[in-house]
């Protein structure tokens, strides 16, 4: 094109740049002393907005005081967390990049149904604060009464009730639970699916579909539209006043767990930098802990329970599992 | 309008491109059809890809003008514009695919002096103050606003 | 409907504190700044400042926030008017007309154009809500699959109008667009994904391939040319021009008015929204204009009825948000999170506890709106230098930015990729007379009518006219529509026979 163009040039050219962007560069090197000594990644693998984009960002100033850094969001939406969650999994393990995610079901249904790159041993749980669950809804005008009136009508006739669900969803694990329990044919009710718990909600708000199984905590600014109907879950945590799973289906009822949102790190991490992921364990711990961000929290409707590092990696766990069983149903409708 | 005189002209770059969408919607289409039979799959899909291969068909004919020698003559590019746009499109896709690997720094820093010189801009010296200052307002600048870091290598 | 003690009371919450205006023009500077900004959508802008407010009262967070939620709009259309580049989905229709005004040369009209009928509709939005939001409670949620695929079937009438001089050519590249629009994981858990690419599990990156196709495409076809504008006289920067076009917007009310009316309804439906409301009022204007020939080719009536629709829309998802507590779209879910962090939860009993905050709301938007007159004039009239840059300086410098805000919008190489991509077959399409704007418009409406012709299958069982007979509101949108296109095929008739009857005409 043009032979003045020389490769010496080339490297002249570069090294100019180099050397200019070098005295314009404000990222000095400092001496590594104690952890964390630089500010800290948190991988959100949801857009701006969402409940896991809330918390982290809630949740931010009273961990900053904790660490004494600060903390950088990164959202990496997409993919039902795949995106997010792979990115995460591929920086560096040095307790610089952690995650807040809803790591159940997602996690599980990444590596299900969407060939993910990686294992659930590779995440490790340092506090899942928010546990959600299924809840089934009606509008708050419908004329459906109970969790019984829904059973009732769907074994007289299991088309006759539109139900919004979201596929390959924990909702949906639930509903074939319910229908098996009481010996509803599956492939005969009317599934009616949104893309996300939002729209559902908002479809079971408005009456457009008769029931809608969808995340429970998401329901809570609908309270005065909806009628809650049957919560899956052995107690009733946030005061619905509906059936619990286990007064329908027997105490010893099958179902899992919705989102279980909150933070965490890679399970290598844990085992090369035992000191560090104490210090971040418990700034988590004191940061969650504390009345000013419990106060903060509460008042957006964002969990901040203490429920640990074991208890967090068990529930992680126990939904893998469950998920694994019914695997036939993670595929499309 | 049947004397129309001149010649028939094949139109190779429309060709190309009608080829392009047309295998690409046939090949959706068929994979479409891998995923599932079921009309929560197909009832959109399935009916505009048929249509649109039909239009496909319907536009084939288009490649195919009669036009007279001095619509041919207008219609003419010199093939330096065509160099001149391959190679642009060719640096643009070389910059994309580079950005994570080599850095957005060197990546742009790079793009913009080559680009600078396909656009037209042959004095060197204005060429490099110009992408320099450039890349390193924009990194900075960029890297303030968005909620995430930029790979980079110099930077 | 209006209580006056509550608009009272408003008047009094606003004036008490005067220092929280001083966020007011910080916001409007933000939002200007980010929304023009290719890439750095709405949402990204408002949840980077959202942490800022959580040391603020009440009344400054939400001036603040909101001032950058309504400056954003407009900023977006400063780019689709000068480069083609819509910044966000919702600029796509001012890109119709705004972008060939500017080739023109008449960029300073046009941006006077924008910036009036944005803020007009951003009034006119926010007088709309005030008498919307009891009604918007009531009706918003009852929409269904149904009702939406009304609205998606409406948008997708605009293809009819863009097919430019080939019918076969536009409606193919419009089929193109809705197949592109419907890949990845449909709405039943059905994943189309010909490429086996773990980044189009959600489908093709939407603003990326847009920016391509419009904006991409048309940098690369430029290489010959010296400068944007051709005519060296053209290229000035003139105030009086800009401010010119504000006025020529005045002149069309009815446009305004329809777009404004538009957006507010569209805006309301959650998920929806400004990128489609925009299409719709282009269309609807274009096709009850009497000129509707030379819409595509530098109209500033299609400039009016896109940005008095999309700005209007932020009115409406207001009042959803307001009336319901749900949020329309990422911008409105943050300012939910701002709300919760003030210790005030949206919903029903929030608009009949808090009316007071409720106006003062809507008065503190009437002064965003008119305050966005000033610097907005400001802000384009210095924008405006982009048609005075070479285009070998512009076209890398357009391209790196648009990467790099594909980029950002993404968070990964797939929005560049995407980019690259669209922008060649972009080019390709332009150069065999290819409209890529119906391309675009059906990547836009290509999942939205996916989602809910299969919902509504799965709710109706398959029988969509029992089911129709049932949605009183679907009906009346079809009939709207098929009013609204024999009313325009009327006048149109109506044109030529009186042109055809016109005596000594010299066609």
């Amino acid at each position: 094109m043009n032979n003045n163009f020389t490769r010496r040039d080339m490297l002249r050219i570069a090294s100019v740049g180099a050397a200019a962007a070098t005295v314009a560069s404000p990222a000095i090197l400092r001496a590594q002393s104690g952890y964390p000594d630089r500010p800290i990644n948190v991988v959100i693998p949801f857009d701006t907005g969402g409940y896991n984009d809330r918390l982290a960002r809630a949740s931010a100033p009273f961990l900053q005081e904790a660490l004494g850094q600060p903390l950088n969001m990164i959202n990496r939406g997409g993919a039902g967390a795949l995106l997010g969650h792979t990115f995460f999994m591929q920086q560096p393990d040095d307790g610089y990049t952690i995650s807040c995610s809803s790591f159940g079901p997602y996690v599980p249904l990444n590596i299900l149904t969407q060939d993910a790159p990686f294992t659930v041993d590779d995440f490790h749980m340092i506090n899942l604060p928010s546990q959600d669950y299924t809840l089934m809804a009606t509008a708050a005008d419908s004329d459906i009464q109970d969790a019984a009136d829904v059973i009732a009508r769907l074994q007289e006739n299991p088309g006759s009730l539109s139900i919004g669900i979201q596929p390959a969803s924990a909702d949906l694990v639930n509903l074939m639970l319910l229908l098996d329990a009481h010996g509803i044919e599956r492939d005969a009710v009317r599934l009616v699916t949104y893309d996300g718990g939002g729209p559902a909600r908002n479809a079971a708000a408005g009456g457009v579909v008769d029931i809608a199984l969808v995340g429970g905590q998401g329901f809570l600014p609908l309270r005065e539209q909806i009628r809650p109907v049957l919560v899956f879950d052995e107690v009733d945590n946030d005061d619905w006043g509906g059936d619990l799973i286990t007064d329908v289906s027997g105490a010893d009822a099958e179902f899992v767990y919705g989102s279980q949102r909150g933070w965490g790190v890679h399970s290598s991490f844990v085992e090369k930098h035992p000191d560090r992921y104490e210090i971040l364990l418990n700034a988590i711990e004191t940061a969650s802990k504390s009345p000013e961000m419990i106060e903060s929290l509460t008042n957006q409707q964002l969990a901040t329970d203490w429920r640990g590092p074991e208890v967090s990696n068990r529930a992680l766990r126990n939904t893998a599992a469950v998920m694994e069983q019914h695997i036939d149903l993670l595929a499309g409708t | 309008m049947e004397e129309k005189s001149g010649r028939i002209v094949v139109m190779w770059g429309h060709l190309l491109l009608l080829a392009f969408i047309a295998g690409s919607i046939l090949y959706y289409w068929l994979d479409a059809r891998a995923v599932s039979l079921r009309p929560n799959n197909l009832i959109l899909v399935q009916p505009t890809a048929i249509l649109a291969l039909l239009l496909v068909l319907a536009v084939v004919p288009q490649c195919f003008p009669r036009l007279s020698e001095e619509e041919i003559e207008r219609g003419t590019e010199p093939l330096s514009h065509f160099a001149r746009i391959g190679a642009l499109i060719a640096s643009f896709t070389a910059f994309a695919l580079s950005l994570e690997t080599i850095g957005f720094d060197v990546a742009t820093w790079l793009f913009m002096i080559v680009g600078l010189y396909i656009c037209g801009e042959r004095r060197w010296w204005l060429n490099l103050i110009f992408s320099t200052v450039f890349t390193v307002l924009l990194i900075y600048g960029y890297g303030a606003i968005i909620p995430f870091p930029f790979p980079l290598s110099i930077l | 409907m209006i209580e006056f003690n509550d608009v009272n009371a408003a008047l009094t919450l606003l004036t008490s504190s005067l220092d929280a205006w001083i966020w007011l023009i910080p916001g409007l500077a933000i939002g200007l700044f980010f929304g023009a900004m290719p890439g750095i959508s709405i949402t990204m802008a408002m949840a980077i400042f959202l942490p800022m407010t959580m040391y603020m009262d009440f009344l400054p967070s939400i001036i603040f926030l909101t001032a950058i939620y309504t400056a954003a709009g407009f900023g977006g259309s400063v780019p689709a008017v000068l480069m083609n580049i819509p910044g966000t989905s919702s600029a796509v229709a001012t890109t119709f007309d705004g972008y060939p005004m500017s080739r023109a040369g008449r960029h300073n009209e046009a941006l006077g154009v924008a910036l009036a009928a944005s803020v007009i509709g951003t009034l006119f939005a926010y007088i709309l809500l005030m008498f919307l939001i009891a009604p918007v409670s009531r009706v918003v949620l009852k929409l269904g699959p149904l009702e939406l695929f009304a609205v998606a079937v409406w948008g997708m009438l605009l293809l009819g109008s863009l097919t430019g001089r080939s019918m076969s050519r536009g409606l193919l590249a419009g089929a193109f667009g809705v197949l592109v629009g419907t890949m990845g994981m449909n709405t039943a858990g059905h994943l189309r994904n010909p490429l086996e690419l773990p980044w189009l599990f959600d489908g093709v990156p939407v603003i990326p391939a847009m920016m391509g196709l419009l904006a991409a495409s048309q940098l690369i076809g430029l290489i010959t040319t010296d400068y944007l504008i051709e005519d060296e006289a053209s290229r000035k920067i003139s105030l009086k021009k800009i401010i010119g076009g504000m006025r020529l917007a005045l002149t069309h009310p009815t446009i305004i008015l329809r777009g404004s009316v538009i957006g507010v309804l569209v805006g309301t439906i959650p998920g929806v929204g400004s990128s489609i409301s925009n299409l719709l009022s282009y269309s609807e204007t274009k096709r009850n204009a009497h000129d509707a020939d030379t819409f595509g080719t530098g109209n500033p009536k299609g400039v009016i009825a896109a940005e008095s629709a999309n700005s209007s829309s932020e009115g409406g998802a207001m009042a959803t948000m307001l009336a319901l507590g749900i949020p329309g779209g990422g911008a409105t879910a943050i300012l939910l999170a701002a709300f919760a962090m003030q210790n005030i939860v949206g919903g029903p009993s929030f608009i009949a506890n808090n009316k007071d905050i409720v106006y003062a709301i809507i008065f503190a938007n009437f002064a965003q709106a008119v305050l966005l007159l000033g610097i907005g004039l400001g802000f384009v009239y210095i924008a405006g230098y982009v048609v005075r840059v070479p285009l070998r300086y512009l076209i890398p410098s357009v391209l790196v930015v648009s990467t790099f805000g594909a980029y950002a919008i993404e968070g990964n190489a797939a929005g560049p990729i995407t980019l690259v991509v669209f922008s060649v077959i972009g080019w390709a399409m332009v150069r065999y007379g290819y409209p890529v704007a119906a391309a675009v418009v059906g990547l836009l409406l290509g999942s939205l009518l996916e989602q809910n012709l299969i919902r509504t299958n799965q709710i109706s069982g398959g029988d969509f006219i029992g089911y129709a007979m049932e949605r009183p509101i679907a009906l009346v949108i079809f009939a709207l529509m098929a009013i609204s296109m024999a009313l325009s095929a009327l006048a149109k008739h109506r044109r030529k026979s009186r042109l055809a009857n016109l005596p000594d005409q010299s066609m």
